[in-house]
């Protein structure tokens, strides 16, 4: 039997932002197939690992390693990591005014083919994937996230999951900011985009988004550290207790 | 010598008597015009630096050397871009193409088509003679004695333009374009267009200045133009002015106009070309009801050098006024912004508006925006703004993360910036000046 590789791993990560480190030695390990959810409190350094493990220049890694499917992210700029298949869905994504829905695809989808490859095929495949997450087709027309409510911006953020089919998805926040009709669907474009070949790292403050994309681990981060891990019951239990129960706990063990 | 004489011989150095004494061929009212022009240029000082609108350019680098004007190889230049430019207009969705070779040579295609409909686009020589009454009624109306130096200088020099009569009632679906060519190395020419459009008729007219010197090694050139448009009641002007000339030319351009009650004009204004071009855009709106539009777009590239004005005056209550002018710069080009909106004082219940936007692709470009208000009754809404910085590294990193490259981040940022501007235009239009768009963020 040949060892499994892990997907998606990185280890001992640290990341600064102005000066402050945010994030103090994290590591994961997420095989093909595999969901996994990263929860804690505002402020835990959750977003500021997802930007950085993207390549984000205002986030700095100053210590660690990042592999995707055995390629260094860390000696590669933001897109060449996306070309190589990570991708993040962002928590607050920004207004391109001027640049349509459409066009905007076109070219990211455009950066992953040969250069004369045969684009016709794009405007189906928008079509279909807007229709699964309830999207109008003007909006294809519409400048990117210009004007966009919260929900709107998120279920495009899942669109463009769909279009570019990442091997491995950083999901910050992506439950923030959604009614639960707008919950489901989301949460169901993202179910269709997983399977047994790709990860998905869910980033979320809330156990909600867990009862719809369900997760095979969850990790705790508290204060740019995973402070505990568990499987999906740790969700619930999070729910239940809040992050206060983990904080006593890990207190505890400090004491011991 | 002393300081004193030395003024003194720059003031005569750009003595105009000479180049104005050929001109006398017109009607005594003209001739009496371009004296009076003459006269005023000649009273009227240079512009001191540091006054009101002259904080950024030197207003000498718009006085020519009268010795070194050659103008030698003007005509030879011309006769491929009338050849270009002809066969083009045949092929885009243009309904007359006016030419002006230097101002020296003004040839007209496609205005037999209109003229049952008593369309009127003639030279300004040759409508002096045939619609006299008409000319003499609106020439100097709008940018006359009092308006400047400069403005004098075309006054008195220009040798002849382009003028556009449009009846009332009447509506003409196609534009109209005006195409000017400036001579090269060592030239200089005084463009000059009159456009009157009658009440509640529709009119679209792309006025463009090309040419011009494209080696400052052999010599600049210069260009001073002036256009005058009356819109009269409840017509509707859309006026696209673009300027793409050569590298080496330096460039004056006043742009006035007038429009009556219930009026409406879309001024566009694209400026790409030109070594150093000021420029000064201004509508007043007379009647209630006018409303006047203005979008700008500037994109500087190596050590281009722009001064831009633009003025609303509200003359008349329930007028309204909007103002949109966005400037990209990169290499080390520069730009100045002066926006005046001036509200009278019984002009009531107005509405103005004014956002200026600049992108600075680099460091080492320059962006200036300075907003003047000018309102005398407190009837009125009115904003303005500005934002002059480098484009949000957090757009680009959106736009990095999806795979798109950084340099590909930057012209995808940039032509939606520009975007809103673009989609105004006529079609052909519209690709042309995404294709200037393009060029200009080549290696980015």
């Amino acid at each position: 039997m040949t060892e499994r590789k892990p997907l998606f791993e990185f280890k001992n990560v640290h990341v600064k932002v102005d000066e402050t480190e945010v994030v103090n030695g994290v590591s994961l390990k997420i095989y093909p197939g595999e969901t996994h959810a990263i929860m804690g409190p505002n402020g835990s350094g959750k977003s500021s690992l997802a930007n950085a493990l993207m390549g984000n220049p205002s986030y700095t890694i100053t210590k660690g390693e990042v592999y995707l499917d055995g390629e260094n992210m860390l000696e590669m700029e933001p897109d060449k990591r996306s070309l190589a298949g990570l991708f993040l869905a962002f928590q607050y994504p920004l207004p391109i005014p001027g640049v349509t829905v459409a066009n905007f695809l076109r070219s990211a989808v455009k950066a992953r083919r040969a250069k004369d490859d045969d684009m016709s095929d794009f405007r189906k495949t928008l079509k279909a994937e807007m229709d699964g997450l309830s999207i109008d087709h003007p909006f294809a027309a519409r400048y990117l996230n210009d004007g966009f409510s919260g929900g709107e911006k998120k279920r495009i953020e899942i669109l463009q999951l769909a279009m570019l089919k990442p091997k491995m998805a950083l999901l910050d926040e992506t439950d923030s900011g959604l009614d639960i009709d707008a919950l489901k669907i989301v949460a169901q474009g993202i179910n269709r985009f997983h399977s047994d070949k790709n990860g998905i790292l869910l980033i979320t403050h809330y156990q909600r988004m867990l009862n719809y994309v369900k997760p095979d681990f969850v990790h705790v981060m508290m204060r740019g550290k995973f402070v505990k891990e568990g499987g999906p019951g740790l969700a619930m239990e999070l729910e239940e207790k809040g992050y206060e129960w983990v904080e006593q706990e890990t207190a505890q063990k400090v004491e011991v | 010598m002393s300081v004193e004489q030395l003024k003194d011989k720059s003031e005569t150095d750009y003595n105009i008597e000479e180049l104005a004494e050929e001109l006398t061929n017109g009607p005594d009212w003209l001739t009496d015009q371009r004296r009076n022009s003459q006269k005023v240029f000649n009273d009227t000082p240079v512009p001191r630096r540091g006054l009101h609108l002259w904080r950024y350019t030197d207003p000498y680098q718009f006085l020519f050397n009268r010795e070194k004007m050659t103008e030698t190889e003007v005509s030879a230049n011309h006769a491929s871009v009338e050849k270009t430019a002809v066969s083009q207009f045949k092929e885009n969705n243009t309904s007359c193409l006016a030419i002006d070779l230097s101002g020296r040579e003004i040839k007209i295609s496609g205005a037999e088509n209109f003229q049952k409909d008593g369309l009127v686009v003639s030279s300004l020589s040759r409508a002096v003679t045939s619609h006299p009454e008409l000319v003499e009624k609106y020439l100097y109306q709008l940018v006359g004695n009092k308006t400047g130096k400069f403005e004098a200088m075309n006054g008195a020099l220009w040798h002849d333009g382009v003028f556009i009569y449009l009846p009332d009632g009447k509506q003409l679906e196609k534009p109209l374009h005006i195409l000017h060519d400036a001579g090269r190395e060592n030239s200089s020419s005084f463009p000059r267009v009159l456009i009157v459009v009658g009440k509640n008729s529709e009119l679209t007219v792309i006025d463009e200045y090309s040419g011009g010197s494209t080696d400052s090694e052999k010599g600049i050139s210069y260009s001073n133009g002036v256009v005058e448009i009356f819109g009269e009641q409840d017509s509707r002007t859309r006026y696209v002015f673009l300027q793409r000339q050569a590298s080496a030319i330096k460039s004056y351009y006043t742009y006035r106009s007038q429009i009556e009650r219930g009026a409406s004009m879309l001024t566009i204004a694209l400026s790409f070309g030109g070594a150093l071009t000021k420029q000064n855009f201004g509508i007043t709106l007379n009647g209630p009801g006018a409303e006047s539009t203005i979008y700008g777009l500037l994109f500087g590239t190596d050590r281009q050098h722009f001064d831009n004005h633009t003025i609303h005056q509200h003359s008349a209550g329930q007028t309204r006024s909007d103002i949109k002018f966005k400037v990209v710069l990169r290499d080390k080009s520069v730009s100045a912004y002066t926006g005046l909106i001036r509200i009278e004082h019984d002009a009531k219940t107005c509405e103005a508006y004014q956002e200026n936007r600049n992108l600075l692709l680099n460091k080492g470009t320059r962006a200036e925006t300075i907003p003047e208000l000018e309102i005398l009754n407190e009837d009125v809404s009115c904003s303005h703004g500005a934002t002059i910085g480098p484009i949000d590294p957090d757009m680009v990193f959106y736009l990095t993360s999806r795979g798109l490259s950084k340099s590909e981040a930057v012209r995808t940022i940039v032509s939606g910036f520009v975007a809103d501007i673009l989609k105004l235009l006529p079609d052909d239009l519209k690709q042309r000046i995404s294709g200037f768009v393009e060029q200009r963020l080549e290696n980015i």
